[in-house]
């Protein structure tokens, strides 16, 4: 369960931010942005590798005290950054990668819709929704 | 961390210098007070010596001292400062008067930083950071765990006008022995029990008999040995030589800082008095007396002593005497006096290393369980104070190691470190041990030659152990700030970084603020800059600042933060710096960046919440306000809100007047109508076809149609005809981007008016007043009613601009408006078509005029109004 979910563009400018508290926003549109050094850094230095799935995945990027950041970068480069709470120990790795590869799916489906410009910000229902279901219910 | 003017090796040697100590007789005092300055402040300037020293370490090896610095300081026998480990009140004030003295040059040096896509424009020096440094470091109290800022020698100065020099010497032998060794003060701490001391005869030339003062001189050296006394003659010239040759005035850059340090050591004083009755001896009496006086002067001062000139009464000649009094003291005294403990200890450590090592592991090898315990538990008592009385045989060697670190010995001092701190862990005496590990990584890293790695895990457990178990913050920042800067030299910078931030702490804001500054800058000194790693600590550090009084250094870090975040889209971060800036600016009394940094919050479409925006949006309207109040004849240009230029419709002539009862009004043109092209067509066949039977068959070529109602599809490129005494209606379009509706009252078209023919008054406008609210888009109309021919030029709206108070979304009552309003006004200007008929207009974008706004008035015309009565229905159907 998500706290933030943002979609970044490859210019390094965010198609789709979202977060669950709505009071801590702020905080967490700084840490995503700050948080896309680490995956620039990551981004070059695996260098020429070969694009397969695995490599999309980054990891783990900071461990904050509260948050753990997590990315995952397309053949586009376009970023995908989640943030969860830590104290939420029981996601493992495994659920990490397939919230990644379902918000993968969604963002393709953006993507081929014709009416959509690449560029714009996302406003799809479909992809809202996806989205909210992987985040952390509000309490 | 940001480039520093000196460089590692110079800060750090400069931290650590051999300590000086001066007791002045009352008669020397008054010879240096004609210069303005005490005893050691003369000699601060030249305490830099620039040749080299030669020393034999205990391997008979001689090593080059380069670039000695000595501080020579009056010795002030204050109660001692609690070395509770963190700052008193009185150091933070001094510290953070020093930071906020030092500010970046307005339009100072800026480099542009080209990182990644970005292209910052940011000063790559901190000099508010190394002010901080020094003052912090010079502030430290003496601590009985390290020996480096104990007292190494004593001057005694005595003036050789006096009658009996000799017993003035005695008397001041005998105070700094009873100083030292009565055990009344605990500050001063003096390195040996046999502390060095040298004999100064001062000789003013312009008033004293030289050769008795040569003579008495003479005495001194059979007394106490040439190399241990001194003839020092200053004074050279007198008051009446006027001043032909320029003398420099190297003083007055020290005297600053220590006015504010002595001041602020004065406030920490309760009683001087108090002080001078304990004691009563004559010569440190005065000297103490005087001292006091200095300060209770300064503090009144509260600022630079510019006023008074120092080093009156020298002349370069006495410069040059006290320069070399300096060298001759360090190479003949100080340096053979550190030589000779050195051996002195090393013997000892020696001597001892075979008999007291064997003995203890012997008797813990003999007794066992029993003995051991016992000091185990004992000493867990205590660990992080202090442990040892001072002639312990463990702290021979860290006194040793200091001895050898303070002349420049790196390697020997690295390897008494080292053993000292083993001795130390082993002992569990872990304020000393993270004191040894300190000062051997230090040393480590300062070694010439086959340089060892620098053991960066030394100063990390140093700095745990300081603030975890010893818990004194004070030392821990200390070994922070030298490893930090170890470690930029090294271009660790990520290192770095991470040691600076987890140095931040809640309690202290300055310190906090300075440190995330310079693990910004080392963020941006990376290899691949993390350009926004930087920005993020940038707005931290400038949130601290802004907590710890620094407004001018917060708006600093603020705009420097925006640099990265303009214009990239993230749009929340970027409204909160805006916000930020725009706050801090009109605090330091900045309106016109307030109103800039507020106004790009309200123009984007932003994305906050209504609740937000109408914070943003009072604010602005209050900043506004205040810069009206203050300047500003003109009135500003709002933002807000967005007009829709080109919708802009024109009206000429009076509105239709309605069908009454029978009558049926001809619909003619209004604008309530919406544009019909087809039908605008047919018009203007109809009417070229009146025209051309009125001029018997032809149209004559200056023909064109009337048009009474102008907008963005009529054809707008000749100047409208207007006719005297018939109103001109503008209907603009507004449109409110934000999410809080706005209020607008008093609006009023402004218009510029040249005159055909000079006869009647100016023309009126009529004003639509009463306020109304946009929510989304709307459109007004205002009237203009010309009462002379001429040429008419609309060129804008005037207005008032308020919120709504929050919750209320009515705004009929008059005290809606009562809050903050501010009256401002907005172009109107029209971009006409494109246009696309000549080559050159096809291939490149130009825009033809629209005349919209700019009407001609006409002298008076006919005006038609056609009523019809019983029209028979089908003449009006198709």
């Amino acid at each position: 369960m998500a706290v933030c979910i943002a979609v970044i563009a490859k210019e390094n400018y965010p198609l789709y931010i979202r977060s669950v508290p709505i009071q801590n926003e702020l905080k967490f549109h700084y840490t995503v942005h700050t948080s896309l050094d680490v995956v620039e850094e990551k981004i070059s230095a695996v260098g020429k590798a070969m694009a397969d799935q695995r490599e999309l995945y980054l990891g783990l990027l900071y461990p904050t005290e509260d948050y753990k950041v997590y990315g995952y970068v397309t053949n586009s480069k376009v970023k995908f950054v989640i943030v969860v709470d830590s104290s939420n120990t029981s996601l493992r790795d495994n659920e990490i990668r397939s919230m990644f590869r379902k918000l993968h799916n969604s963002f393709t489906d953006v993507m081929c819709n014709p009416f959509y410009n690449p560029g714009d910000t996302i406003q799809s229902k479909a992809f809202d929704s996806m989205v909210t279901a992987m985040m952390v219910q509000a309490s | 961390m940001a480039q520093c003017v000196q460089s590692v090796q110079e800060f750090i040697q400069d931290s650590f210098v051999p300590m000086v100590a001066v007791l002045c007789s009352e008669h020397a005092e008054q010879v240096t007070r004609k210069n303005n300055l005490n005893f050691s402040e003369l000699l601060r300037p030249f305490c830099r010596l620039t040749s080299e020293g030669h020393m034999r370490d205990p391997n008979n090896q001689v090593q080059v001292v380069k670039n000695l610095r000595i501080s020579v300081n009056n010795v002030v026998t204050r109660p001692s400062v609690p070395t509770s480990g963190v700052h008193g009140p009185a150091q933070r004030r001094l510290l953070s008067e020093v930071v906020s003295a030092c500010q970046p040059a307005e339009g100072g040096v800026a480099n542009v930083i080209p990182a990644g896509d970005y292209d910052l424009n940011i000063s790559a020096t901190t000099p508010w950071f190394e002010a901080y440094r020094e003052s912090f470091l010079q502030s430290m109290p003496a601590s009985d765990h390290e020996f480096l800022n104990h007292y190494l020698a004593c001057l005694l100065v005595v003036s050789s006008s006096e009658a009996v020099p000799v017993e003035q010497f005695l008397k001041l032998s005998q105070e700094q022995h009873r100083i030292q060794h009565n055990g009344e003060y605990t500050n001063p701490k003096w390195f040996i029990p046999n502390t060095l001391k040298y004999y100064v005869l001062l000789h003013d030339m312009s008033q004293g008999d030289e050769q008795r003062a040569d003579s008495v001189y003479e005495d001194m050296k059979q007394r106490y040995g040439s190399q241990g006394c001194y003839l020092l003659k200053i004074n050279s010239r007198t008051a009446a030589a006027g001043t032909d040759e320029q003398i420099p005035d190297p003083w007055s850059q020290y005297l600053n800082k220590s006015s504010l340090q002595i001041s602020v050591n004065c406030l920490d004083n309760t009683h001087p008095l108090q002080l001078e009755t304990a004691i009563d001896t004559p010569g440190s009496l005065d000297s103490l007396r005087a001292v006091a006086a200095e300060t209770k002067t300064t503090t009144v001062y509260t600022g630079m002593v510019a006023g008074t000139s120092h080093g009156a009464c020298l002349t370069l000649n006495d410069h040059d005497r006290l320069r070399l009094f300096i060298q001759e003291f360090t190479f003949r005294g100080l340096l053979p006096h550190i030589e000779k403990n050195i051996r002195q200890l090393n013997d000892q450590l020696v001597s001892r290393k075979g008999l007291s090592r064997s003995l203890f592991s012997a008797t813990k090898k003999w007794f066992g369980g029993g003995k051991v315990p016992e000091k185990s538990i004992a000493e867990l008592k205590n660990t992080s104070g202090l442990l040892y009385p001072p002639e312990a045989p463990e702290l021979q060697i860290r006194k040793m190691a200091d001895l050898c670190f303070l002349v420049q010995h790196y390697e020997l001092a690295y390897s008494c470190y080292h053993t000292a701190k083993k001795d130390f862990l082993s002992d569990q005496a872990m304020l000393y041990a993270a004191g040894a590990l300190e000062m051997a990584a230090v040393s480590a890293f300062l070694q010439g030659g086959a340089p060892r790695p620098y053991p960066a895990h030394y100063m990390d457990t140093a700095i745990q152990t300081y603030r975890d178990v010893c818990k004194n913050k004070v030392l821990a920042e200390r070994c922070a700030l030298f490893s930090a800067e170890v470690l930029k030299s090294q271009a660790k910078y990520s290192d770095a970084a991470t040691l600076l931030i987890k140095m931040t702490c809640e309690d202290s804001d300055l310190c906090s603020a300075l440190l995330l500054e310079q693990a910004a800058h080392c963020f941006i000194n990376m290899r691949n800059p993390m350009v926004r790693k930087f920005a993020f600590h940038m707005i931290l550090a400038g949130h601290r600042f802004s907590k710890a009084g620094q407004k001018r250094h917060a708006l600093r870090c603020y705009c420097q933060a925006m640099q990265v975040y303009k214009g990239k889209g993230w749009s929340l971060a970027e409204d909160h710096i805006n916000f930020t800036i725009g706050r801090q600016s009109f605090t330091l009394r900045q309106p016109e960046n307030a109103v800039s940094a507020f106004r790009h919050i309200l123009t984007n479409d932003s994305q906050q919440t209504s609740t937000q925006q109408g914070a943003f949006l009072r604010e602005y309207l209050y900043v506004y306000r205040n810069v009206q109040g203050v300047c500003e004849v003109a009135l500003p240009q709002l933002p807000l809100p967005c007009i829709n230029s080109s919708a802009t419709r024109v009206y000429f002539g009076h509105e239709r007047r309605l069908a009454e009862g029978e009558k049926q009004a001809a619909t003619h043109v209004s604008l309530d109508q919406e544009f019909d092209r087809d039908l605008a067509a047919v018009w203007q066949d109809l009417e070229e076809q009146v025209v051309a039977t009125a001029n018997r068959g032809v149209v004559p070529s200056t023909f064109y149609p009337t048009q009474c109602c102008l907008n963005s599809q009529t054809d707008n490129l000749r100047f409208p005809l207007a006719v005297v005494e018939e109103p001109i209606i503008v209907e603009v379009a507004f449109r409110n981007p934000l999410k809080v509706p706005l209020v607008l009252s008093d609006l009023s078209l402004l218009w510029k008016f040249t005159l055909k023919d000079f006869s009647q008054p100016q023309p009126q406008d009529v004003m639509v007043g009463d306020a109304f609210t946009i929510s989304n888009e709307k459109e007004a109309r205002l009237k203009l009613l010309p009462r002379q021919t001429g040429q008419l030029n609309i060129l804008g709206l005037v207005y008032n601009l308020a919120s709504t108070p929050t919750g209320d979304s009515t705004i009929n009552s008059p005290s809606a408006l009562e809050g903050t309003w501010v009256r401002g006004r907005q172009d109107l200007k029209i971009q006409g078509p494109r246009l696309n008929q000549t080559k050159e207009e096809k291939t490149s974008v130009s825009h033809g005029p629209d005349r919209r706004l700019d009407p001609t008035i006409t002298p008076p015309m006919p005006l038609l109004e056609v009523l019809t009565h019983h029209c028979p229905l089908p003449l009006t159907q198709k």
